[in-house]
């Protein structure tokens, strides 16, 4: 290529930003069916795809008491037969229609998903609809399931990460159900096919439902369609549940799970803090982000660009429905546990005694609307933003109005959040990793129970 | 609701700067993003013997500072303008991507043509990132079930060529013996714009784009010399065993590993969709038999990194199979899937769903597909049709390619690559079941 001489580029300094491209949110269509079923559409042409999400607002939470774990084995063998397909055929149906399918619960939630190509949208609907009302839980799949997830709780087990998050949920939610994530294999053993058969007749019904669609579609023949496949269910709604509170929390408290031989120890440390709904929630998103919530964050910063105790620390607050937490994390080398609780502890109590800077309230603004506003140029991203809004109730401006909550935020709302919400009085904190290296250093920090990995408590 | 098949256009445009850095477009006016990746054409094969791991410990340092933008300003820099930012090591590239709103692209291309220039780091950033790298090796593959499983295990075991057979996170010692100089000195023989394709998509004018590229990257000084690589592979006669010790799961976990033809091959295509017929999630052969039919296996999955790798590469099955099963039994009841295929092939009511799926994992690979970025699979694959098929525009017709495949050709395949003597076998052996058969 034959190029002229270019005049010389000043090379110093970073350009500026351009002007800002007014972030257009999709147009949604939103309707609720007789039935109950409440309908989110929003079209997205650029990809000749669609992206479904059925959810049920019940999942592991309201069973925790009486049986563990039965959403989530229930929404796994909800794949494996309706009353008209057995299971190779759901999925032979699937793989003709480009279709990918999940099924899974979470502590609120039990969902269906399927992603496919939009030749197929009414087949993919179809699909759905016949899993969600005449799902059939034959035995012999059952019991395959079962098995299959007995060697996943093993699993589960030996994996640090897995271990310390189970343990801080235990240890902050107590008698709440949020305390149990996954059950004992005793407790999966003890599950029927009855059991199955009744979480689903009486959670999976369109009054608890909210169905989001996003894709290559012209809205109005998509509500038509789901008015087709989904409109002669009918269903009561479940009575709702109380739960008991989880405890207060005084003191910080070490808990120690013991896995003899690691060569690593993973750090997690928490509080309970608040939900989404919460009008405190956009301060603490802003607070967490500078804390330990993104890559340019003080807590990487410190502990992995200065000190290279580890290779992907962070902090995050969880927003489960009921009740929200915060939480920091850090996998780090054996010798480094009690200087890595200090300088855990430093960036906590450092965001709550002293304001941010302007520049770094700025920047975690920007990084953190500008990630918002990515999520539009995808069917996953939108789908996930949609789900967040209408699952939690939100205002039914929320997309439109987030990135202007984020930037209204002043310096002393980020310091305000951070004193409530980040207790690093009363954190509490779990190690996983092999104690006779790190009971000694953990135990600076507050007392010490110790477990092996099923859960037992060690002398 | 069942329409007509859509077909997806992508629109593409190129060009080679003077110092030879190519410069891929793809406009998307559909939301105010870019995304923009520099993929250097230098991967784990390539590193220097006696420095395994080295080509990722030197990606984390292109994050420690370049000639204007100091330890951290790159991630600053891109968080603060909006965006996320990665870089991932493989084994024929490595790259750096960022995906920003778009009032940032001059800022993105600017960063990125800092740190093509030139590299500014010391010998405290180097002890520092080989620290993060080893807490790296330890949370991913010490101190995990399954860690490094099949990746790190099938290679040595597979392969004897040492680019293909090493060990591509890296031992400890040779991450300890790296030095600077080490460090500029694969900087320079790799990182050079005749070695490198920039790409940029979402929502900008192309001509604008590209006129930002040269602004920031032409007068780059190219690599005079680009060192030539073999990685070919001496060839197989037997089969290659391995054993390696599971030390925290529970369960026997095998990988078999067939090795794949040339890239872009007419066989290379027909590797794609036995990959398929294969794996391809719970309808696929494997699934079916070891899963759900014999029930022998709690999972099975596997593929083929067809797209993105320029050398010797296999497609590789994983299977977890329950204690009570023989890891050799369980390896004779997936031979019966592979012998079924040879002599029995494949009927068209199966291969052309196989072939219908193919092609709607194609298009979400394209929109988004292995980072949560927007159109990060399209960036990779625009990539790796650039630097190894000198062809950006493949990314519109390769397709065609997977969608010919025949079943008698499917089933010559399987003759031809899935015998034994193509393959290699690597059983983890959990450590509580040390003896058991």
């Amino acid at each position: 290529m034959n190029a002229p001489v270019a005049p010389a580029v000043a090379r110093a300094n970073a350009p500026a930003l351009a002007p800002e491209t007014r972030v257009a949110w999709p147009k949604r269509t939103v309707a609720t069916l007789a039935n109950g079923l409440q309908v989110v559409l929003v079209e997205s042409r650029t990809f000749p795809k669609i992206t479904v999400q059925l959810y049920f607002r019940s999942g592991n939470a309201v069973v925790s008491h009486s049986a563990p774990g039965l959403a989530e084995i229930t929404a796994t063998v909800v794949r494996s037969g309706t009353d008209a397909r057995p299971s190779r055929q759901i999925e032979e149906d699937l793989r003709r229609m480009g279709a990918g399918l999940g099924t899974n619960a979470g502590a609120d939630l039990s969902a269906i998903s399927a992603q496919g190509l939009a030749e197929f949208s009414g087949g993919i609907l179809e699909l759905m609809a016949d899993l969600a009302r005449h799902a059939s839980f034959p035995a012999e799949e059952f019991e395959r399931e079962r098995r299959q997830r007995l060697e996943e709780l093993k699993i589960e087990r030996t994996t640090p990460g897995f271990l310390a998050s189970e343990r801080l949920r235990r240890v902050l939610f107590g008698a709440h159900p949020y305390a149990v994530v996954s059950p004992t294999e005793a407790q999966l053993a003890a599950i029927t096919r009855d059991q199955l058969v009744e979480f689903y007749q009486k959670h999976y019904v369109p009054a608890e439902s909210l169905l989001v669609v996003v894709g290559d579609f012209v809205a109005a023949e998509m509500l038509e369609q789901i008015e087709k496949v989904f409109g002669a269910w009918r269903a009561p709604k479940p009575a709702h549940l109380e739960s008991a509170p989880p405890p207060h929390h005084s003191g910080r408290h070490v808990y120690l799970v013991h896995l003899p031989g690691s060569v690593q120890t993973q750090v997690l440390l928490g509080n309970l803090s608040i939900t989404r709904r919460d009008p405190d929630w956009y301060r603490l998103v802003v607070a967490n982000s500078i804390l330990g919530g993104a890559f340019h964050s003080r807590l990487v910063l410190n502990i992995r660009e200065q000190k290279g105790y580890t290779y992907s620390p962070g902090s995050g607050v969880n927003a489960l429905r009921q009740q929200g937490y915060f939480t920091m994390r850090a996998a780090v080398r054996n010798d480094v546990v009690a200087a890595t609780l200090t300088e855990m502890f430093y960036e906590i109590d450092r965001m709550r005694s002293l304001a941010v800077t302007d520049e770094e309230l700025s920047s975690a603004q920007s990084y953190i609307t500008g990630v918002f506003s990515l999520g539009v140029a995808t069917q996953d991203g939108l789908l996930g933003q949609l789900a967040t809004a209408y699952l939690d109730q939100l205002p039914s401006d929320y997309l439109e109005t987030y990135r202007e909550r984020i930037r209204a935020l002043t310096s002393a709302d980020v310091l305000a959040a951070a004193r409530r919400h980040f207790d690093s009085a009363n954190a509490q904190i779990v190690i996983v990793g092999d104690r006779t290296q790190i009971a000694e250093q953990a135990s600076l920090f507050g007392p010490i129970t110790a477990y092996d990995a099923q859960g037992n408590k060690l002398d | 609701m069942t329409g007509p098949a859509k077909h997806l256009h992508i629109p593409v445009e190129h060009t080679t700067l003077a110092n030879g850095l190519r410069v891929v477009t793809s406009p998307d006016r559909s939301a105010p993003f870019v995304t923009v990746g520099v993929y250097y054409q230098i991967g784990f094969r390539l590193e220097p013997h006696g420095r395994s791991g080295f080509a990722h410990l030197f990606e984390h340092m292109m994050f420690q500072g370049s000639e204007n933008a100091g330890k951290m300003e790159h991630i600053r820099l891109i968080n603060s303008s909006g965006g996320m930012l990665n870089g991932t090591t493989n084994y024929d590239i490595t790259n750096y991507f960022e995906s920003v709103p778009s009032n940032a692209l001059e800022r993105v291309l600017w960063l990125e043509a800092d740190r093509m220039r030139a590299l500014k780091v010391d010998d405290e950033n180097l002890r520092n990132q080989r620290d993060v790298v080893k807490e790296e090796v330890r949370v991913n593959v010490m101190n995990q079930p399954y860690g490094g499983f099949p990746w790190l295990d099938l290679p040595p075991v597979a392969f004897r060529n040492w680019a293909n057979a090493h060990n591509f996170y890296g031992d400890f010692v040779d991450l300890d013996a790296a030095t600077l100089a080490d460090v500029q000195k694969f900087f320079h023989t790799y990182y050079a714009p005749n070695n490198a394709v920039l790409l940029m998509l979402g929502d900008f004018e192309p001509a604008q784009a590209f006129a930002l590229a040269k602004k920031y990257f032409e007068d780059i000084p190219p690599q005079a010399k680009l060192p030539h690589a073999d990685v070919s592979e001496p060839p197989q006669t037997e089969e290659r065993r391995g054993e390696v010790e599971e030390k925290f799961g529970p369960l026997p976990a095998i990988a078999v590993g067939y090795t794949m033809p040339q890239r872009e091959s007419a066989d290379w295509y027909i590797a794609g969709i036995i990959d398929r017929v294969l794996h391809g999630g719970r309808a696929g052969r494997g699934y079916r038999k070891l899963v759900l039919d014999e029930q022998i296996a709690v999972d099975i999955d596997g593929g083929a990194d067809l797209l993105e790798t320029n050398g010797p590469t296999q497609m590789v099955t994983r299977i977890y199979h329950k204690p009570e099963f023989t890891s050799e039994g369980t390896v004779a009841v997936f031979d019966e899937i592979i012998e079924e295929l040879q002599q029995k092939g494949i009927e068209y009511a199966e291969l052309d769903p196989v072939k219908v799926k193919f092609r709607s994992d194609y298009y979400s690979m394209l929109e988004s597909g292995g980072y949560p970025m927007p159109r990060f699979g399209l960036m990779h694959l625009l990539a790796c049709f650039t630097l190894f098929d000198g062809d950006p525009h493949r990314v519109n017709k390769i397709l065609d390619g997977f969608l010919a495949v025949t079943p008698d050709q499917v089933q010559a395949f399987s003759k031809k690559y899935l015998v034994a003597r193509n393959r290699a076998v690597v059983v983890r052996r959990p450590t509580a079941l040390a003896g058991a058969r």
